[in-house]
């Protein structure tokens, strides 16, 4: 398959699934209510806290836009699969003589980039009812922090996918996962006031350096050059890692018999 | 469903197909276990043998049938011939690839079209599906929307295609799944129990598409447990039971087993299981098969001599109350029926026999 044909095909999948998505009262809930029910919280406590600067507002903005970036991503990828499992889609997808990794690569963008938009709402919404500003330090940077922040998640949304297909009960894990990450990800609380011993993790997941990307491009002193760095570097290695994974993942679906599974 | 394939239809060869004189499919000595488990706390693993050395191949343009009950083992030769599911032994070839080493070349050359509500993306419409599958079936963009109005036309849902899929009947579904199935114009089309919860008129619908189908030069591989569908439809026929081939040829083939049989249908109210016993001990029956119906039953006796055995029969019926008696020429059903219920296992647990 062409070059031309693989980015028609990952960016065709990807607008089908932000349909799919849009359809669906859960993922609108999950993307847009609940980030802005995360950041009126969080908008109080860093009032009482540090007196609600503008600064300290967007922060907390950013970060709880990110925590439902995050809760899309795991769901929209892992529940994306888990539905396919139920409307018995997942087969003729996994049958098509197209390579499966692309679909689910255009099926985890379109969730990343759908759980973008719960940035946009919850910074509209920090703007409207408590008085944020909205600046960016490096404006020119932003675009960039962005781009990256979605396909690192984007590839580990993929990596997290390819248990779903074989794991027809695996949204146990996905619910795990959720919450964990805010916290070690460093999404509302900073990295610094975490143990010692969760850093390592912290610097293995996209969420992190995606967040520390968007912040620096935003309230930094200086453009977040590592951060962006990061986010590709690890978005290069989820996608390797999920495309040995899936490897291995189709084959035993095939000798499982487990793909038709509800 | 009213359009004509054969416009649709692109060469029918192309490089890495089948020659005229190789099979388009070839099952040779297939074989497939499930492992799993039964018990909740002392899981103990259970082997199921689902397919039993299946062998059998289908020439380019033939509509082949797979006929046998629920749980013959339909399904999972299908699977298995469409790259879905692994033999646990055996080997099969689609076009001349093989189905274990060969998927992507196997996916390219097939259409896989199943019956029942599952498969599609309820909240979008119909043309939404099809235009995403088109993608992932690679079909041409330039060609994409010319061919999905051919074939929305083919399957009658022309005019219908912007609206939700969960809106559609159990028949418009159906033929949304063929319509999918066709969209990179297959050579080889696997229909797994199309006709399942169609209404008659849907059902025979869908058999006009299928025969257009072959008529377009595609090579089907139809499986059904309906006999006369099978019989209207196929070239050949190859009955499965439980995981065995247990006949195979044309319908008249199948029907020459029981050619020389009469069969006596008899009306019954109440009959006790000691009667059935004692016309199955009788030397000159050779089956019999019970339908049960609202109030009574329906004896289906299969015996080598003529009609004149009927007054026997009602005699081993003792008191039994019986309504109507009917002695007439076997059916290819009987045929079917004759088949299975004389390969069925007398315990459906011996299926799992000791493998477990």
């Amino acid at each position: 398959m062409s070059a031309g044909r693989t980015l028609r095909l990952i960016g065709y999948v990807t607008w089908f699934n932000v349909r799919m998505l849009l359809v669906s009262e859960f993922f609108v809930l999950l993307t847009f209510i609940s980030p802005l029910i995360f950041a009126t919280l969080a908008f109080f406590l860093f009032r009482l806290g540090h007196g609600g600067s503008g600064q300290t507002l967007l922060y907390a903005a950013l970060g709880s836009g990110m925590m439902g970036v995050w809760s899309t991503t795991l769901f929209g990828c892992g529940g994306a699969i888990a539905w396919q499992r139920w409307e018995g889609t997942l087969e003729l997808l996994v049958n098509a003589p197209t390579r499966y990794d692309f679909i689910l690569a255009g099926q985890t963008f379109g969730a990343v980039i759908f759980g973008f938009y719960g940035i946009v709402t919850t910074i509209v919404w920090g703007m409207v009812l408590f008085g944020m500003p909205l600046q960016a330090t490096f404006p020119l940077v932003l675009p960039l922090s962005l781009f990256a922040a979605v396909i690192s998640l984007g590839a580990l949304g993929m990596l997290i996918a390819t248990l779903f297909v074989l794991y027809r009960h695996a949204n146990a894990l996905g619910n795990l996962l959720e919450y964990p990450i805010w916290l070690v990800a460093g999404l509302l609380v900073p990295l610094t006031r975490l143990p010692d011993w969760i850093q390592p993790v912290s610097w293995v997941l996209a969420p992190t350096w995606g967040m520390e990307a968007i912040r620096g491009a935003t309230l930094g002193d200086a453009p977040p050059w590592l951060a962006i760095g990061m986010c590709v570097v690890l978005a290069g290695a989820y996608y390797v890692l999920a495309r040995v994974v899936l490897v291995y993942v189709l084959d035993k679906a095939r000798r499982d018999a487990s793909l038709a599974l509800r | 469903m009213t359009g004509d394939l054969a416009s649709l239809s692109h060469a029918p060869t192309r490089p890495g197909s089948a020659s005229a004189e190789a099979p388009a499919i070839e099952a040779i000595d297939l074989v497939r276990i499930y492992h799993t488990h039964v018990g909740v706390i002392r899981r103990r693993p259970l082997d199921v043998e689902a397919v039993r050395g299946v062998t059998f191949d289908v020439r380019p343009g033939e509509l082949f049938g797979l006929l046998g009950p629920n749980g013959a083992g339909k399904t999972t030769t299908i699977k298995m011939l469409i790259t879905l599911l692994l033999p646990t032994s055996g080997s099969a070839r689609v076009m001349g690839f093989d189905v274990v080493r060969e998927t992507t070349e196997v996916r390219r050359r097939i259409g896989y079209v199943f019956g029942g509500d599952r498969g599609l993306y309820d909240r979008v419409s119909g043309l939404d599906n099809l235009r995403y599958f088109a993608e992932l079936y690679g079909v041409d963009p330039r060609q994409r929307d010319r061919r999905i109005a051919a074939l929305l036309e083919l399957v009658g849902l022309t005019g219908r295609e912007k609206e939700k899929v969960e809106g559609y009947s159990r028949g418009m579904r159906q033929r949304l799944h063929i319509a999918r199935g066709l969209l990179h114009d297959p050579e080889v089309i696997f229909m797994d129990e199309p006709s399942i919860g169609l209404d008659p008129i849907g059902a025979r619908e869908l058999r006009q598409t299928v025969r257009s189908l072959v008529d377009a030069g595609k090579t089907v591989l139809l499986t059904t447990h309906y006999m006369f569908e099978a019989d209207a439809l196929c070239d050949r026929i190859a009955v499965i039971n439980d995981g065995h081939i247990v006949a195979s040829g044309t319908g008249s083939d199948l029907k020459s087993a029981v050619l020389n049989r009469t069969i006596v249908e008899i009306e019954t109210f109440g009959v006790a299981p000691e009667a059935i016993d004692r016309l199955r001990r009788d030397p000159e029956v050779i089956a019999v098969n019970t339908e049960e119906r609202d109030q009574s039953q329906i004896l289906l006796i299969q015996s080598e001599r003529g009609p004149e055995i009927t007054q026997r029969l009602l005699g081993s019926l003792g008191d039994t109350r019986v309504g109507k008696v009917v002695a007439r020429e076997p059916t290819l059903e009987d045929a079917y029926v004759h088949l299975i219920a004389s390969t069925s296992s007398t315990d459906g647990a011996d299926r799992a026999a000791a493998l477990g």
